[in-house]
């Protein structure tokens, strides 16, 4: 009685060309991007890097080279205060800190670039002015690089305002 | 790419066919028939009658009546199970052609203690009676499967999966949709929580769980906007017997996190009055994970003992109701309290990965240290059902509070003050507070005109939403939302089941203007200026919807097939609308898009289930188009006020389109020893939009589930079980950004579990062993996924039942 019978069969050649109709229904498309740019602060030029020190009053040039398999998006830089301790970079080296100490007047720095379309490889340059009324201390340099189609990746520096 | 593909079509049909498998028939055979009724003498419907040792089995038909075609000779006993019976077994000999058995009486079970011996008589009742896919559990299943959250005790089910935010916590993921686009109905009211949040999970006590009803599919003709990926109805508790005074007692234990909790149930009932009680505590510690360290993004975090940090919490529940039930008039009032309080890892919380106080953090695995949130879900509602002429009438009205806060110390990021400003409105700690209070009402009349049965009902929710906290993510907001439905299951014949549904949908969302409490500097032609920035307009939508659904059930002999194509919607929440802050858990800047239209589906499901003495195989695929889906697009812009530099996240709507199925096959070596193939698949790919091409985020990787069950008659125990659970889940390289590719991961799970009797008292014991051999593996859809988190390590979990009555 359990041997599978003719309409058993019709059944399941019924789920089947159905199963093949959901596989086959794709169209030919090109690979998707998976891939995050890279931020590459080796070069010579590049600054800040980790453990860069920076003096108030001076305008600073950041430096750094982004590259991505497919097309570059944005990048933004962020400059906050670390006087608590709360990060740590992303970056194999520690520099050493000063004690933790309440902010007055931190130092705020944010800013966002948009790369030019089309573009794989891209020398990023920004002026940046350390005001002379900041407090001087231990500080993060964030730098958040994203491609066209969203990837992003993080670099995060810890540098000295002096 | 292409490669992928083909591997993906072969994975699927391997499975299609995999059960193309042919059994031998025996020689000797007896026709044998009966009926099964209960002692009011009413004949019951899908009791599962089940002979063995041939291990055949059927359901009865609308007159309680079952019969077995050709049945081997050597048949020795039958076994009928029944929901809310009496377990019923019987020898028989069979020495003629053909056997009339005499009538079988059932009798009704006290609800807490009949509950181990239910088996998928119900289910399978359900089954056949609808015809989108439904999966069926009761409170056993969760009991033998129980995991930190309900959810994460559910997850044996193909197809249905979790975001699970660490031990205590998960949401429903079910056929990779989840968040706002799976409803979950508690005694028949909408669960109304903060769903919208990846770290926000179900405020349901799994221990107050009965059976759980979950629609693998839409689902939003019978339960509005929100049901557009599926349902997980969890069903009232069944009334206590007629005089009666008894409860239960619960306790369990797990390893990893050092959980020990417990419930304790209380129920009575003299002829119509009744009431039910019960109260759950639980208390767990950090987390294990089988790593020392965590790479948070690119920074590495360190852990102490394996222990992931800041991850212990507690849960208190209450529950009460309370009614009166007679033949024709039923009503019953229930109140709950859910409280939880946990904390989220702490290294990965805020607007980057963070540094902690480790000394502090380490010092104890049980403290919930900042960051860390606090839930209080309370919910009133009260059901009736009486019959007026030949309409059997229900009505619902609700009432629900969640009241959400997020701990965290204050971090000031683009331009917040850097020293908290004394006489904020807000506590220094409170990040963010979300207060939800939901009115509902809803009405149902069934009623049956030959062979039509329809159901007609209207529903109503009004909720309010306020906000509080330092940080800004969603404005508050008010929503209303009505609907009207018809349904209607035609009975054909008996093996013929048509439905056919329709619903109107009307929701209104009305979301408040927000501005910043700091200026932020804005620079506009070399000119600065400081400014308190605008998050949120006051803004208001209504939408309207028309929905309908249409299916089909055939039953011939051992199969039961079915079909069902209908269309779903989802109103946009607030946060698709109008967020505009960051997402302190995922570092990224959330941007609504206040033009969204409703989303709209359109789903072709299929089921086939084949049922033999032996073999019982259920394959259940699907087919899934959106031309509008809500999508949380990852853009290449940053955010550089309130965002700080991070990456804008900006709603969007693209096409979607989703495809897969589960399959489950049992296969009965002998009746006491039963293997289990559980296998799940799922593609989904926008097909429009920034991301066209790329999968939704969370989709589910396929697996596969290889069980082995050993159910050995020992002497003074019964429901003895020991298994063996295999699953191997596929690498997941369909990714979209930010997400990363998963490898493929093998876990093997224990369980085992007995019925002791001492004396008069019963203690039903289950002991599982999670993750057997320690394996370090990652799982795609795990809230800290992201940041590279190991599951948890090996945890053994034990618990205990003791139902007692103490009269009867």
């Amino acid at each position: 009685m359990n041997t599978l019978t003719c309409p058993t069969t019709r059944i399941l050649v019924f789920f089947c060309t159905i199963a093949f109709a959901f596989t086959s229904c794709d169209s030919d498309k090109n690979e998707i991007d998976t891939e995050y740019p890279v931020v590459d602060t080796s070069a010579a030029n590049a600054f800040p890097i980790q453990c860069s020190q920076v003096t108030r009053g001076q305008k600073i040039i950041f430096r750094a080279k982004f590259t991505d398999n497919t097309e570059l998006g944005s990048y933004s830089l962020d400059i906050h205060h670390n006087f608590d301790h709360h990060t740590h970079s992303t970056e194999v080296n520690n520099c050493a800190t000063e004690p933790v100490k309440k902010p007055v007047n931190p130092l705020l720095y944010i800013n966002s670039v948009t790369i030019p379309v089309g573009q794989k490889s891209y020398e990023a340059s920004q002026e940046i002015l350390i005001p002379t009324d900041v407090d001087p201390g231990d500080y993060h340099f964030m730098i958040r690089l994203t491609d066209k189609e969203g990837w992003q990746t993080i670099k995060g520096l810890s540098i000295k305002v002096l | 790419m292409y490669q992928n593909k083909s591997n993906r079509l072969q994975t699927f049909c391997l499975l299609l066919f995999c059960f193309a498998i042919v059994t031998k028939g025996t020689a000797q055979t007896v026709r044998l028939s009966g009926s099964v009724i209960s002692t009011g003498h009413k004949p019951l419907e899908g009791a599962i009658v089940t002979l063995y040792p041939c291990n055949a089995s059927t359901t009865t038909d609308h007159g309680g009546n079952f019969f077995f075609n050709q049945i081997p000779k050597d048949t020795k006993f039958l076994t009928v199970h029944f929901y809310g019976y009496a377990y019923y077994e019987v020898q028989i000999s069979l020495n003629k052609k053909e056997m009339v058995l005499a009538a079988i009486v059932l009798h009704p079970e006290i609800k807490e203690l009949q509950e181990v011996i239910i088996t998928d008589s119900y289910e399978t009742h359900r089954k056949k009676e609808t015809s989108l896919s439904i999966e069926t559990v009761s409170s056993s299943f969760i009991q033998r499967n129980l995991g930190g959250s309900l959810m994460q005790s559910l997850q044996r089910i193909p197809g249905v999966k979790t975001i699970s935010i660490g031990s205590g916590g998960s949401k429903p993921l079910i056929r990779g949709l989840s968040f706002n686009q799976v409803i979950v109905v508690e005694n028949g009211i909408k669960h109304e929580g903060q769903q919208w949040g990846a770290d926000h999970g179900l405020e349901i006590d799994q221990y107050a769980v009965n059976r759980v009803e979950i629609i693998k599919g839409p689902s939003s003709f019978i339960y509005g906007s929100d049901a557009i990926g599926g349902a997980v109805n969890i069903k009232p508790v069944p009334f206590p017997v007629k005089n009666t005074f008894g409860g239960s007692a619960d306790f369990s234990g797990k390893s990893n996190n050092a959980q020990f909790g417990g419930s304790v149930n209380l129920f009575g009932r003299k002829e119509k009055w009744f009431f039910d009680t019960r109260l759950t505590a639980m208390d767990y510690g950090d987390y294990r994970v089988p790593t020392d360290t965590v790479q948070v993004y690119n920074y590495a975090v360190p852990l102490y003992k394996n222990h992931l940090r800041n991850t212990a919490g507690r849960e208190l529940d209450w529950h009460g109701s309370g009614g009166y039930s007679s033949e024709k008039f039923k009503s019953v009032l229930y109140i709950s309290n859910i409280y939880s309080k946990s904390g989220f890892f702490a290294n990965a919380h805020g607007l980057e990965p963070r540094n902690v106080d480790t000394e502090l953090h380490d010092k104890s695995s049980r403290d919930i240290l900042m960051p860390f949130q606090e839930v209080t879900h309370t919910k009133i509602s009260t059901t009736t059902s009486f019959q007026l002429g030949a309409h059997q009438l229900e009505t619902q009205m609700g009432f629900q509070k969640n009241f959400r806060r997020e701990y965290s110390h204050y971090v000031n990021h683009g331009y917040m003050p850097p020293v908290y400003p004394e006489g904020m409105y807000a506590p220094q700690d409170l990040e963010r507070q979300y207060d939800k209070e939901v009115f509902s009402v809803a009405i149902k009349d069934e009623f049956s005109i030959q062979n039509h049965h329809l159901t007609v009902g209207l529903n109503g929710e009004q909720q309010q939403n306020e906000i509080n906290g330092w940080s800004f993510l969603i404005p508050a907001f008010k929503q209303t939302n009505a609907g009207l439905f018809v349904y209607d299951k035609m009975q054909l014949s008996d093996q013929w089941l048509l439905h056919g549904a329709v619903r109107m949908d009307y929701g209104r969302i009305e979301m408040k203007q927000y501005t910043d409490w700091f200026p932020s500097e804005k620079t506009i032609n070399e000119l600065t200026t400081a400014e308190h920035l605008k998050r949120s307009s006051a803004l208001t939508r209504t939408f309207k919807s028309f929905n309908w659904s249409t299916g089909v059930n055939y039953t011939p002999g051992q199969w039961s097939l079915k079909a069902n194509l209908g269309t779903s919607f989802r109103m946009p929440i607030a946060k698709e609308l109008a967020s505009n802050g960051v997402n302190y858990h995922y570092f990224r800047f959330e941007k609504g898009n206040p033009d969204l239209a409703a989303e709209r589906s359109y789903q072709l499901d299929l089921g086939m289930e084949w049922k033999s003495n032996k073999w019982s195989v259920q394959l259940s695929p699907f087919f899934n188009y959106f031309p509008n889906y809500i999508y949380l697009n990852p853009t290449s812009l940053h955010d550089i006020y309130y965002g700080a530099g991070n990456q804008v996240f900006e709603y969007e709507q693209s096409k979607v389109m989703r495809y897969g199925g589960e399959l489950q096959v049992r296969y009965h070596f002998t009746p006491l020893f039963t293997g289990e193939i559980l296998a799940e698949y799922l593609y989904s790919e926008q097909l429009s939009g920034s991301k066209k091409g790329y999968t939704l985020p969370f989709s589910p990787p396929a697996s596969i589930l290889f069980g082995l069950n050993y159910t050995p008659e020992i002497k003074n125990l019964s429901g003895t079980y020991f298994s063996i659970d295999y699953r191997y889940t596929a690498a997941q390289n369909q990714i979209v950004p930010p997400e990363k590719k998963t490898a493929s991961s093998s876990v093997f799970n224990l369980a085992f579990g007995t019925k002791v009797k001492a004396g008069q008292q019963d203690f039903i014991l289950s002991f599982q062993i999670q993750n057997l051999f320690n394996t370090k593996y990652l799982n795609h859809t795990s809230f800290y996924r992201l940041i590279e988190l190991p599951e948890a390590s090996r945890n053994i979990i034990l618990s205990v039942k003791i139902p007692f009555l103490l009269l009867k």
